[in-house]
């Protein structure tokens, strides 16, 4: 089971992800905008950043190239989840371990989560 | 000496023209309707309008759909551009600072953000929220005021929509530089949609109620034609040319032919013979007057058998460009989405020759008939500015009868010329009766003369024989 930080501006959609994870076992903290997430993270070191791409003060792209920049929290496996931005993410791999394209199902989330983290367990 | 205000294009020329020009740079609006009436689209398309223009849009939301489900929807849309999103044009939710933190810490976030993509056009969705959130009127005025303060000291121009109708004296309402509503009502059996801008600070907008629909194109926005028209949008100037009707014997009656940019009422029951005329003048048509048939009855294919029935090749005349047909079956219409198709539609073909079948169609196209002389004015003075020579039909109940129920007495003296054709009973035949009642500012034959159409057109031949009431269409022979 791992501790999962969400950047989602969108209530709904945090809120509907935050119940799958910790159905799933998982431990989950969530922040409403890029700038609150980064503080979670380094606050938090969670083992996987889950993150939106647009969303206030800072988008999940630049979140995401924080987090890397940082030597202490660049190893941390970051999944981007987006419909319009997904192609911006897949042509970002250094920064993003996996692209969740919307609309996804729950297996597929929790089956992306469980690649996405097998590297860093083993 | 007076100085324009900068102006943000909505993208949507009809409500630019409502707006007075569009809206102004730097200046805050309220977009407000019920759910369903439009408010989203046409925020959106203003938006992708302004990407255009190579500006950036900042799109923030409170509660509200998600944001791939707007996407979804706006994907329906031609205006909607995917590759923008994130690009030119950021979507966030600001539910969360609100739910946590409050409105002061919204305005915050916004000035930040619009700071941040260097947005000159902000949209919020959900000033409703923003309201439920608020204490007192006055913290509702604080949080417009510091939005709009903070937006247009960047010059940001700032959009808040909001599902409630808010009264005219709302704390929302005193603060924004403009208001505009957006309706969706049935009277009777139908839907209509209908726009007004309640407040317009700075600009003189066009007042009252302007049609739109709503396609895959988005809004279009058709200002009320009398109100877009008050005054024609060219001078209007004086012509002594005269056009032929293309009718034999019609032209000697009328001083020579019909004048130009003038407008011919045609008014007689079904069958009398009124597109029949107004074929023939369209067969006069050329590259130097191009003419276009404006109709609610026929189809194009229907029209064109028609034509050639009475031996006009109106075919070869669409086949050269030099009439065009548009038709618009009388189904569902809107009034102004008529009169501006037809304006439109001179203005770009250049037409000289026109013909209106008929009048009838715009006025069942009303939803408020009383408008329907003002309406009709602005189309007329238009259509003379323009230089346009107009035949329009108008169709009488009664095919006989000893009573004539003209066309409205205000319409009739908006007119230049009227012609009334009629079915006269004669030694047990029907024939056709042509009066000429009125040529403006010209002399003209007051005989009532016999109409005939055949293979070989259409033809004004000698005047009837001395009969009583052919006007009726229930002619008596004189008594001797």
């Amino acid at each position: 089971m791992a501790l999962i930080v969400i950047a989602e501006d969108e209530f709904l959609i945090a809120e509907v992800l935050k119940i799958m994870l910790e159905d799933a076992g998982h431990q989950v903290e969530a922040a409403a905008h890029g700038v609150a997430a980064l503080a979670l993270v380094e606050q938090k070191r969670p083992d996987l950043v889950l993150t939106d791409f647009m969303m206030p003060l800072m988008t999940g792209l630049e979140l995401a190239q924080n987090i890397r920049a940082n030597p202490t929290l660049a190893n941390i496996p970051i999944i981007l989840m987006s419909g319009a931005q997904a192609s911006i993410g897949r042509a970002h791999p250094e920064a993003f371990n996996a692209v969740l394209e919307k609309p996804y199902n729950e297996a597929r989330l929790l089956s992306t989560i469980e690649q996405v983290l097998k590297p860093q367990t083993t | 000496m007076t100085q324009a205000l900068p102006r943000l294009s909505s993208g949507i020329s009809g409500l630019d023209q409502v707006l007075g020009g569009g809206f102004v740079e730097g200046a805050s609006y309220i977009i407000q309707g019920q759910p369903g009436a439009g408010k989203t689209i046409l925020s959106n398309q203003v938006a992708f309008a302004s990407l255009k223009s190579g500006r950036k849009v900042l799109y923030v939301t409170l509660l509200a759909e998600t944001h791939d489900r707007l996407f979804q929807v706006l994907g329906t849309l031609d205006f909607f551009d995917r590759s923008q999103l994130g690009v030119s044009i950021s979507y966030v939710s600001v539910f969360q600072t609100l739910r946590e933190s409050g409105l002061p810490a919204v305005v915050e976030l916004l000035r930040k953000e619009i700071s941040r993509h260097g947005a000159s056009l902000l949209l919020f969705d959900g000033l409703l929220n923003a309201r439920d959130q608020a204490n007192s009127a006055l913290d509702v005025k604080t949080f417009v005021a510091e939005v709009q303060s903070q937006a247009a000291f960047v010059g940001c121009t700032v959009l808040f929509l909001t599902s409630t109708r808010f009264n005219d004296d709302s704390p929302e309402h005193t603060m924004v530089d403009g208001v505009v509503e957006l309706h969706e009502e049935v009277p009777g059996v139908r839907s209509v949609r209908r726009l007004q801008v309640k407040k317009s600070r700075g600009s003189a907008a066009l007042g009252g109620l302007h049609q739109f629909d709503i396609t895959s194109s988005g809004l279009t926005v058709y200002p009320r034609l009398e109100a877009r028209f008050r005054y024609p949008s060219v001078k209007d100037e004086p012509r002594s040319r005269s056009l032929t009707s293309g009718i034999n014997g019609f032209d000697d009656l009328i001083g020579g032919g019909l004048p130009e940019a003038s407008v011919t009422l045609l008014f007689g029951p079904s069958g009398s013979g009124k597109t029949a005329f107004g074929l023939n003048f369209l067969d006069e048509a050329s590259a130097d007057e191009p003419g276009l048939c404006f109709g609610f009855y026929e189809t194009p294919a229907r029209l064109l058998a028609k034509a050639s029935s009475l031996g006009v090749d109106l075919d070869a005349r669409v086949k050269a460009g030099h009439v065009d047909i548009l038709w618009n079956p009388m189904t569902e219409n809107l009034l102004d989405k008529l009169g501006h198709q037809l304006l439109d539609a001179v203005r770009t073909k250049k037409t000289k020759r026109l013909v209106i079948d008929g009048l009838g169609g715009f006025e069942r196209a009303a939803i408020h008939q009383p408008r329907m002389n003002e309406f009709f004015s602005a189309l007329i003075n238009e259509l003379r500015a323009l230089g346009v020579t107009t035949i329009a039909t108008w169709e009488l109940h009664d095919l006989f009868g000893p009573t004539v129920t003209a066309p409205g007495s205000e319409l009739s003296s908006l007119i230049d010329n009227l012609v009334m054709l009629r079915h006269v009973e004669k030694d047990a035949q029907y024939r056709k009766a042509l009066s000429i009642l009125k040529v403006r500012d010209s002399a003209f034959d007051p005989r009532i003369r016999e109409l005939t159409f055949g293979n070989n057109g259409i033809e004004v031949i000698v005047p009837l024989e001395p009969i009583l009431h052919s006007a009726t269409g229930l002619a008596a022979p004189v008594s001797t």
